[in-house]
Formats: C-alpha cells, structure tokens, sequence
C-alpha cells in the first residue's frame, strides 16, 4: 500500500497524525520551560506576599489582593511566627520565607 | 582690618553653605506650593483608588523633591513615609550607581571584560561591564512578564528555573548578537553585574557593600535589598527604598556625583549613566538607555520620550509604574510609586503637570 493511498483513504487521520507530531516535538523542545511552568504562580505568591507583608509591613488583607492573578491559589499559609508564607497551585507547592531586615524575603529552598 | 576680612569670610561661607540645601537625618521643608497646578497634577496621579479592580493609575507615593528641599509629598493605598516600597527595576539604577563607588575606588574599568569577575560567563569572553550597563550582552533574553510566561527568561530567573542563582541561570543564555553591539533590555544583565560586583568588592565586603559605598554616606538607613540563594543581590528587582530615601539617591545623581563636600560617584561615572548608547535604534523601549538610566533624549531620528520634560531629564523606571525622575536644570527630583496594573500611567503626563506645579524657570 502506497503512502499517498493512505493519505487519500484517511485523510483527516493523517493531518491529525501531522499534528500530533508537531505537537510533540513542540513539547520535547520546550520541556524545560512546560515542567517549570505550574510553579509559576505559587512562587510568585508566596514570594511577593512574604515582601509585601514582611519587607514593605503592609497590612495582610491588603496582601491578599496585591498578589491575586487570573489563575486560582490554595492551600495558602502565612505563618506569622517564622514570617514563613506556602501557597498550593497548578499542582505545585512553593514557600517564602522571611530572613532579615536588610536581606527581606526569598523563595525556598 | 584682619577682624574685618574674617567677618566677611564668615558671612560668605555661611551663605554659600546656605546656598545649597542637603537633607540631614530629614529633608528640610521648602515653601509649600498650593494652586491649581497642584491641584491639576494630583487629580492626575492620585484618582479615586479600587483595590478589588486594581484599574486605572494608582500611585502609592508621589514626593518632590527642589534645590535640595521637600515641597510636596503624598501617601495612599496601604503606602506611608516610612514604608520600603518595591521599587521593581528601579533596582538595576541603584545597583549602577554602587557599583560607581566601586569605580571610584578604581577595583575596575568600563571595558574590563566580565568574564574577569564572573568566569561563568567564560562562553561570552567579549562581554565588557559597559555592554552590561547598556543593556547590550547580546544574550538571547526574554523580558516578557505577566503575558508571555512560557517564554519569559525573567518570570523564570524570579519564581521557577532561575531564582536560586539568578547570574547563572543568565549566563546559560545563549549569545543572539555579538556584544555591545545591539540594545535588548534584560533584567539577566543587572544580575551579571550584580554577581560581577561580588568578586569586585572581594566576597567579605559584599553583602554590606551598597550600604556601606552608598546608602549610609547618603544617610539611607532604612533599605532592604533581597538577594538569591547564593547570597547575590537581585539587582534586576528586588529593592525596597522609603520615596524620602530614594529621593537621596536621585539628589546625588542631580549633582553630579556629589554629596555635600564628598565626590562620591565619579562625575565620568555620572556622565557614562547619562550618556545614551549609541547602538539603541528608534522606539526599542519607552525611554533611551544610558548607563542602567533611562533618558530623554532625541536620538536615532526620533524625538524625546517625555517631550514635555527638559532634555537633561533622565530617570530610573520599574515594572508598575515605579519612578524617580531627576531633571537637573530644573533642580528637581520625583519619585512616583505605584501599582498600575493595566499601563494607563503616562511619564510625560505626570512630568508636564509635575513641571507646571514646581518648576521655577518658564517652560519653553
């Protein structure tokens, strides 16, 4: 069987075929970036929560709002004794922690 | 007769001590200035606030600072005088004018390649501190924030791939251009320089050095300045200043250099951050690159940035709208906090009314 006959019986199958393909090797090329992508959102709110509450001493609920995006968070903790603020998305898990008066705070670990 | 002349001289010292005015512990109050221009330029910056929309301008702090004294200052949202406010790539600013002490100090030169102080770099040998300062390391740098995440090399260093060492995860960069040779704005290049600055200090030095070389001799006491997990400054971003504080920086900048009687910064240093660089094209940014500062200038063919702002104007810029604009001629400093979340803030709006409320000389 020929390869143009097959592109003729089946050709919405093909194109899919073609698409996957891309699709996939788009995902090898970028898989770095993909993995680290769901971390996103839960590192930037629990590192620019922590600043915003411990380095720049904003009041809490002010916080809250200064650090929503369009992508939902859980799982949020701020741990007001050891200034250490844990925010759950996209899967991912991510804390701040505050470490001095002139260093603020940084992303662990 | 010689009790005479030393009375003159007396007086005459006195007065050019009085001629120019330093903050002390505080600012000194200069006359209060009312009116409509006043008026005219907080309508501007200071409309109703919504923190649940989070639309329109949002200024948290707006101060200004004229020949040396405090005229104006104004606080919303959750912001106060004695707040440390992000400043976002403000940051990269300061980071220029520590590393001018360093100059000063002769511990390097514009065209020592960085590969001397930071051998990871040991892939772009030809990369020089100046090419850094112009934001031209030609690296293959992503700026991108909020609307091109996957890509964004600097949503990367901060939260995910980068942040434990935000110098190494730049260097990784591959090269697009050769360097110094094409402007691409990158917050990876401050942070080079920032990681290039530790071994130009010596390691023992460094995480006191923009304290000790800048803050304290400007009598900065409050500063917080977040560093990566290898103890680097995050020279791109993360440093946090009070608008009164901040305002010192700029006065330093409007003098050339010089804090009271001391020669703090080259004023060769001072001249390379205000001088543009010569392979920025047209339109590549909102404000024509110097050395780490942004200026108003007419270059490539287009016209200034801030038209209704002196051309001497040059300022330091951050994500959301911070600002510090110093304008020399003028003798004046503005520092604008913010949290714009949706780009309807205008430099050259709240320049022009700025202007019209404080400047002494008639605008032409």
């Amino acid at each position: 069987m020929s390869r143009r006959s097959f592109i003729r019986r089946r050709p919405f199958s093909t194109l899919l075929l073609v698409l996957l393909i891309a699709v996939l090797g788009w995902v090898w090329q970028e898989r770095v970036a993909l993995w680290a992508f769901p971390d996103i959102i839960s590192a930037y709110t629990a590192k620019e929560y922590c600043s915003c509450r411990y380095v720049m001493n904003n009041p809490a609920a002010y916080c809250q709002g200064y650090v929503k995006q369009y992508l939902p968070t859980s799982g949020f903790v701020d741990d007001a004794a050891s200034k250490r603020v844990t925010v759950g998305g996209l899967g991912r898990s991510n804390s701040a922690q505050w470490i001095g008066e002139r260093q603020g705070c940084r992303l662990q670990p | 007769m010689f009790k005479g002349l030393s009375l003159i001289s007396i007086l005459l010292f006195s007065f050019t001590a009085q001629a120019e005015n330093w903050p002390a512990e505080q600012w000194l109050p200069g006359p209060t200035v009312t009116g409509p221009a006043v008026q005219a330029l907080e309508n501007y910056a200071f409309p109703l606030r919504n923190d649940t929309t989070r639309k329109g301008i949002r200024t948290d702090a707006l101060l200004v600072i004229h020949d040396g004294q405090l005229v104006y200052e104004r606080y919303a949202g959750p912001t106060r005088a004695d707040t440390p406010h992000l400043t976002w790539s403000i940051s990269k600013s300061l980071l220029a004018t520590v590393l001018g002490v360093a100059y000063g100090e002769g511990l390097f030169k514009l065209q020592d390649p960085v590969v001397q102080f930071y051998p990871a770099l040991e892939k772009h040998t030809a990369m020089t501190m100046a090419d850094l300062l112009h934001w031209a390391s030609g690296l293959d740098w992503q700026e991108d924030y909020e609307y091109a995440p996957l890509k964004s090399s600097v949503v990367a260093m901060l939260y995910t791939r980068g942040h434990r060492d935000m110098a190494a995860f730049t260097a990784d960069h591959d090269a697009y251009a050769r360097p110094g040779q094409a402007f691409r704005y990158s917050s990876g290049d401050s942070n080079l320089l920032s990681a290039a600055l530790k071994a130009i200090v010596g390691p023992a030095r460094y995480p006191d050095y923009p304290w000790t070389a800048l803050l304290e001799p400007l009598g900065i006491h409050g500063a917080v300045w977040e560093v990566d997990a290898t103890g680097t400054f995050v020279a791109s971003s993360y440093a946090y200043l009070t608008a009164r504080d901040l305002a010192r920086v700029g006065l330093l900048m409007a003098r050339d250099g010089r804090w009271r009687e001391r020669q703090l910064l080259p004023k060769a240093w001072v001249d390379f951050s205000r001088e543009p660089f010569a392979h920025y094209r047209a339109n590549q940014d909102e404000a024509v690159p110097g050395g780490h500062w942004w200026l108003n200038r007419a270059v490539d063919g287009a016209a200034q940035p801030w038209p209704d702002a002196p051309v001497d104007t040059f300022a330091a810029l951050g994500h959301w709208g911070q600002a510090m604009y110093v304008i020399p001629s003028e003798k004046l400093v503005i520092v604008r906090y913010g949290d714009d979340r949706d780009g309807s803030y205008r430099h050259n709006e709240l320049l022009k009314l700025a202007l019209k409320a404080f400047a002494m000389k008639v605008q032409p």
